[in-house]
């Protein structure tokens, strides 16, 4: 390694800057947008369920149980009517705790359950109740249909209610009660009964598409800003290195010029060494934000570096996502080594979407090994190696998906 | 075909090496390094590729500067190695793409600057002989190749690539892979020559493959590919 002649090459623009501190340049993770979006959009979607399962327990307590009760007498079959009815209050129960802690619900059974007891009940009230508040089906099943197929297509819940329909109108027909009134009630009571329901499973899939969309654009404009400030950041810090190592250089260039400093004087030497690796290190940096793995790696260079160490720092693709405690398992062996290295010392990241290598060679010395950091549990996914030959430390962690 | 256009280096003379790049000092520092050896010989300099071959046409290796006058030269590199001549591609541009593009453009070998001292004479020595020179960050570039079309490399040639990268030692290498030092370097090779495969036909890189099939570093049977790929590119005569 020496100082190349390129480094004449820089901009002369080294002025009396201050030496860099520590940077504060942090790196940002990721913003999953779509991720975000769908976390608005199921936060705003878990109102409207609480509405829905709400109105269907508070009708069906409220209004059906009352009725039932008062015309307990006059119904048919009055156990089969009340069972009925506590048979979906249980199923609204428990689907309704299931939807609201985002639990999946078995739509197929829930719904052959809601028709069976809609035909139970439509043969056990009796003509005399047919369309008296005790036929309770009539005004609450369809609140149920909207809990237990929340978030499924509407087409489901139109499919259902026209079961129900069908049911309604074949009991009417069976009852005899074909009469214009009573044709018009019926159809009365079916609509009044599931309109509502319809509108406000429609209005809320509207709203969590809608929800979704605007958090993923506000989630897209939110990286795209932490992006450009940590971009910006990192230019802003990398132009204040390269002012301090430019003027570093161009004071060594102009004390050689001058024959000020002797250049088989090794004092010099090694200034001209650490010079040139802090301008390789400038002109290798091409990320614009840089992972934060490779942050972390950055920044322990540039501490080793600013102790003296000649370190060149080189990374080859870019690194996928990871999990701190993998992070973690991948720098920490290194950073430790590092701390203890003399002379110079080659750290290089080497990533692929499923790989990620990374590894430090120092030239070997006597004297103990390193006190390494005990290892960080990355449940056996980053392997760890170290080893010296006399001529080389070599510690190397790797991590495979 | 195209390897005849490649034209031999003489034996028992020195090889002739000439060198491009637009600033003097870099010149005279690579100079300094060639004048090492007895087996080289700087014939012509310049930062003019076509004025440099004209002063010596005969130069057997070129080393070429990447960036001249402020440009990025890979397609004056496609046009020479299409022509036969050995490129070493010598550059501050380090970086994978730019590295991967110059071995797609036909140069024999790639140094980043910072490797002239201890990898230039070899490498163009190895060039004169249309052998290949893998120098570590060329290692690199090739180990984390993400093209999707890129040379499928066996698992021991990829590893031998990413520790000669990382530990730029072959000795160390050798012990990590306990294997010889010469294994080591032929598993770096083979990977090398299977480059010749990517990007465009050149005569520089039939040279290179003909030559690692006369030294049995690959069998003819494992290039199959490079012909067909090749010969689809011209017109059959």
């Amino acid at each position: 390694m020496s100082a190349e002649p390129h480094t004449t090459l820089l901009p002369q623009s080294a002025r009396s800057y201050p030496k860099p501190d520590a940077r504060t340049t942090e790196a940002t993770d990721e913003v999953d947008a779509a991720r975000a979006a769908a976390a608005v959009a199921r936060t705003s979607d878990r109102g409207a369920r609480v509405v829905a399962v709400t109105i269907a327990l508070v009708w069906h307590l409220v209004i059906g149980l009352p009725a039932v009760l008062a015309a307990r007498s006059a119904l048919a079959v009055p156990h089969v009517v009340l069972g009925g009815w506590l048979l979906v209050a249980g199923l609204g129960v428990a689907a309704g705790i299931r939807l609201l802690r985002d639990k999946p619900l078995p739509a197929p059974p829930l719904v052959g359950v809601l028709l069976l007891v809609d035909v139970v009940v439509f043969a056990a009230v009796g003509r005399g109740q047919l369309f008296s508040p005790a036929n309770w089906v009539w005004g609450t099943l369809a609140w149920f249909f909207l809990v237990v197929l929340w978030g499924r297509p509407v087409r489901w819940l139109l499919a259902l209610l026209a079961a129900h329909a069908a049911t309604a109108l074949t009991a009417v027909a069976l009852y005899g009660a074909t009469g214009a009134a009573d044709l018009a009630r019926s159809t009365m009571a079916l609509y009044g009964t599931s309109s509502l329901p319809v509108a406000v499973f429609a209005g809320a899939a509207v709203l969590a598409t809608l929800s979704r969309a605007r958090a993923a654009t506000a989630a897209t404009t939110n990286a795209m800003v932490a992006e450009r400030e940590a971009a910006e950041r990192t230019r802003h810090d990398r132009r204040e290195r390269l002012a301090f190592v430019s003027q570093a250089a161009s004071e060594l260039l102009t004390e050689l010029a001058q024959g000020e400093a002797d250049p088989t004087d090794p004092q010099v030497q090694r200034r001209c060494v650490r010079a040139a690796t802090r301008l390789r290190r400038l002109i290798a940096e091409s990320d614009d934000v840089p992972h934060p793995l490779l942050h972390e790696l950055r920044a322990a260079a540039d501490l080793a570096e600013r102790n003296g160490l000649p370190i060149d720092l080189v990374t080859i693709g870019t690194p996928p996502s990871l999990p701190v405690p993998i992070r973690r398992s991948l720098a920490d062996p290194l950073t430790a080594v590092l701390a203890d290295a003399r002379d110079w010392a080659r750290l290089t990241v080497v990533s692929g979407p499923d790989e990620v290598v990374v590894s430090l060679v120092t030239p070997d010395r006597a004297g103990p090994d390193p006190a390494g950091h005990p290892p960080v549990d990355s449940g056996g996914q980053v392997e760890h190696l170290y080893e010296r030959d006399g001529m080389i430390r070599w510690t190397q962690t790797r991590w495979h998906r | 075909m195209d390897a005849d256009a490649v034209a031999p280096v003489t034996p028992g003379r020195p090889v002739g090496v000439a060198i491009v790049d637009d600033h003097p000092v870099v010149i005279d520092g690579v100079r300094a390094w060639l004048a090492t050896e007895p087996r080289l010989t700087v014939l012509a300099t310049g930062d003019d590729p076509d004025e440099v071959l004209r002063a010596a046409p005969e130069a057997d290796v070129i080393l070429l500067d990447l960036r001249l006058h402020g440009r990025l030269v890979l397609d004056k590199l496609a046009e020479l190695s299409a022509a036969g001549r050995r490129v070493v591609v010598y550059s501050e541009h380090s970086d994978p793409q730019t590295m991967l593009a110059a071995l797609d453009a036909g140069a024999v070998a790639f140094l980043a600057k910072h490797e002239g001292r201890e990898h230039c004479v070899a490498t163009v020595l190895d060039a004169s002989s249309d052998r290949p020179y893998v120098a570590p960050a060329l290692a690199g570039a090739m180990v984390g190749d993400p093209r999707p079309d890129r040379p499928v490399l066996s698992d021991k040639e990829r590893e031998a690539l990413l520790l000669w990268f990382q530990s730029m030692s072959k000795a160390s290498v050798a012990r990590r892979m306990r294997i010889s030092e010469h294994t080591v370097k032929q598993y770096v090779d083979r990977a090398r020559i299977k480059y010749t495969r990517a990007g465009r036909p050149a005569a520089t890189k039939s040279a290179l493959l003909a030559r690692a099939i006369e030294d049995g570093l690959v069998r003819p049977e494992e290039i199959g590919i490079y012909r067909s790929h090749a010969s689809a590119d011209r017109p059959t005569p």
